[in-house]
């Protein structure tokens, strides 16, 4: 650990670059705020905090001309996603907002300890593929999703929105070469609600400082189908 | 709905099996499915028969491998979430609301499911000729920063609809009560439709649709004219990203059984002199 060498102050903005120990210990109450601050001005590509107050992406929505009270969406009254548990293997997170970087590629979260979901991606518990990313370790030991890889079909995925933990149930995992990732795959419409869990795997590329693959978890809405509300005007009894 | 639909036993450890293999195979890259869940395809239920009451819909598999469910009391207007369904050939049934379900159904249809198709199984017409349709869904995606849209007319109060996306395309023209039109590709963004029967005045609706993503617009009767109800059918995000994602430092890497054994020792040493170094630190809050 003491070999890394110390990198400049803004390294604060590139997530794969963790603080080495000694700058740590000397500057961690300093860095709070000096995180802050970064995390303001440099938010939008991070990806997370300043986004945190604005409503959820507008969910597409008609109105004819008709009289009514206007459709209530429960989804997107619901928020953004605040949290994720895997008690499969005792993974419990809050979640921060991810955005993309200057090449499109999805950011990952600034803290090695703490998942995030996709901002402009879909909403989980709406139809599509949310996306939630986690990294699998720091420069010092496991991180977040380090046991991501042990998850297999039939286990369990929760994501808090709104006070309610919406179930996913795991389908499918894979691990990819980052340079032949699954775009369609793991990004494509889908017809129902569904997750993906992302994280790092394979070999690491000490001369990129980078893994080799990413581990793709994928999951689906796990609650009974629901009959939404009608908007017709139909006789209601026989 | 009263009960899940579920993967007969011997099944479910075929896929454990399977999922096994590919797991003890290193996951061979390219492995996953192109959607989510290997081997399902879709259904989802609707009502739209405007004068027609609640129905009590089922869904049944004749070959008994999957079990029947409900939806009671389905009024006019709903169309269901997607069901995920082995494939097969399945029957479903209408019944009067809170008919005894031992009875004969009054309309019964078969859906054939195949891996990956999607289907919308809908009671449509007018009650005195109400049937079962299976519409097709096409679930495909359409290229980034376009979407997929079609008309499923079901309102009687006006037998015939021209629809057309103001300053775009015609979805459809002299589309008929208890037809579907066929997906039309638009620009995403934000459209306005004009829904009117030929040479006459209509109504206006307004949407924002989504790019990477198919809807069903729903013409349905109103409390006082057409209303329209927009139905995803399978949607993406608003911004696919370019390739994977930097989520690891390597600080688990190269770590190998016997090393970590033969580090062993090390390690013990290290972790007694960093937790006395981390009593007095504190808590670490991040890795």
């Amino acid at each position: 650990m003491g070999a890394e060498p110390i990198r400049p102050a803004s390294a604060v903005t590139r997530h794969r670059w963790g603080w080495p120990a000694p700058v740590r210990r000397a500057v961690s109450l300093g860095l709070t705020a000096t995180t802050l601050v970064f995390s303001a001005t440099a938010g939008t590509s991070l990806g997370f905090a300043t986004r945190a107050d604005e409503p959820p992406p507008a969910t597409p929505r008609w109105q004819a001309g008709f009289r009514g009270a206007a459709p209530v969406d429960p989804v997107a009254v619901a928020g953004p996603p605040t949290e994720v548990r895997i008690p499969r293997i005792d993974v419990r997170s809050t979640l921060v907002g991810l955005g993309l970087g200057a090449g499109g590629e999805l950011t990952a979260p600034a803290d090695f300890g703490t998942a995030g979901w996709y901002e402009r991606g879909t909403l989980p518990g709406e139809t599509g593929p949310a996306v939630i990313a986690g990294h699998v370790d720091s420069y010092r030991g496991p991180a977040v999703f380090y046991r991501l890889r042990e998850l297999r079909p039939g286990d369990t995925v929760e994501v808090r929105r709104g006070g309610e933990w919406l179930p996913f149930r795991v389908v499918a995992t894979a691990r990819y070469p980052k340079d032949a990732f699954p775009t369609e795959a793991v990004y494509g419409a889908t017809p129902r609600a569904e997750l993906r869990l992302i994280t790092c795997g394979g070999e690491f590329d000490r001369a990129k400082r980078s893994y080799r693959d990413n581990v793709v978890v994928y999951a689906v809405d796990d609650r009974a189908a629901r009959l939404p509300e009608s908007k017709g005007a139909g006789p209601r009894s026989w | 709905m009263r009960h899940r639909p579920a993967l007969p036993r011997t099944s479910r450890r075929l896929a454990a099996a399977a999922g096994a293999l590919l797991i003890g195979a290193g996951l061979v890259a390219g492995a996953a499915p192109a959607s989510a869940e290997a081997g399902v395809g879709y259904v989802r239920l609707a009502h739209l028969s405007p004068d027609t009451p609640p129905v009590d819909v089922y869904v049944d598999d004749p070959a008994g491998k999957v079990k029947g469910l409900t939806f009671d009391a389905v009024p006019y207007g709903v169309v269901s979430d997607y069901l995920a369904l082995p494939p097969g050939t399945y029957a479903v049934s209408m019944r009067k609301q809170g008919a005894d379900p031992a009875s004969p159904p009054v309309l019964t249809q078969q859906v054939t499911v195949t891996e990956g198709s999607a289907h919308t199984v809908a009671g449509t017409g007018r009650f005195a000729d109400l049937g079962i349709s299976v519409i097709d869904d096409d679930l495909t995606a359409p290229p980034p920063g376009r979407a997929k849209v079609r008309v499923v007319h079901a309102s009687v109060k006006a037998p015939l609809l021209d629809i057309r996306a103001a300053g775009g395309p015609a979805i459809g023209t002299g589309v008929a009560f208890a037809t579907t039109t066929a997906y039309q590709e638009v620009e995403a963004g934000d459209w306005t439709l004009d829904l009117a029967p030929p040479g006459g005045t209509g109504t206006a609706a307004a949407c924002t649709l989504a790019g990477g993503t198919t809807y069903s617009l729903l013409v349905l009767d109103g409390p006082d004219g057409l209303t329209t109800d927009l139905k995803v059918d399978a949607k993406a995000g608003e911004v696919t990203p370019t390739g994977g994602v930097e989520t690891g430092a390597g600080g688990t890497s190269g770590r190998s059984a016997p090393l970590l054994a033969g580090a062993g020792a090390v390690l013990l040493a290290g972790l007694a002199a960093g937790g006395a170094l981390a009593a007095r630190r504190g808590p670490r809050r991040t890795w």
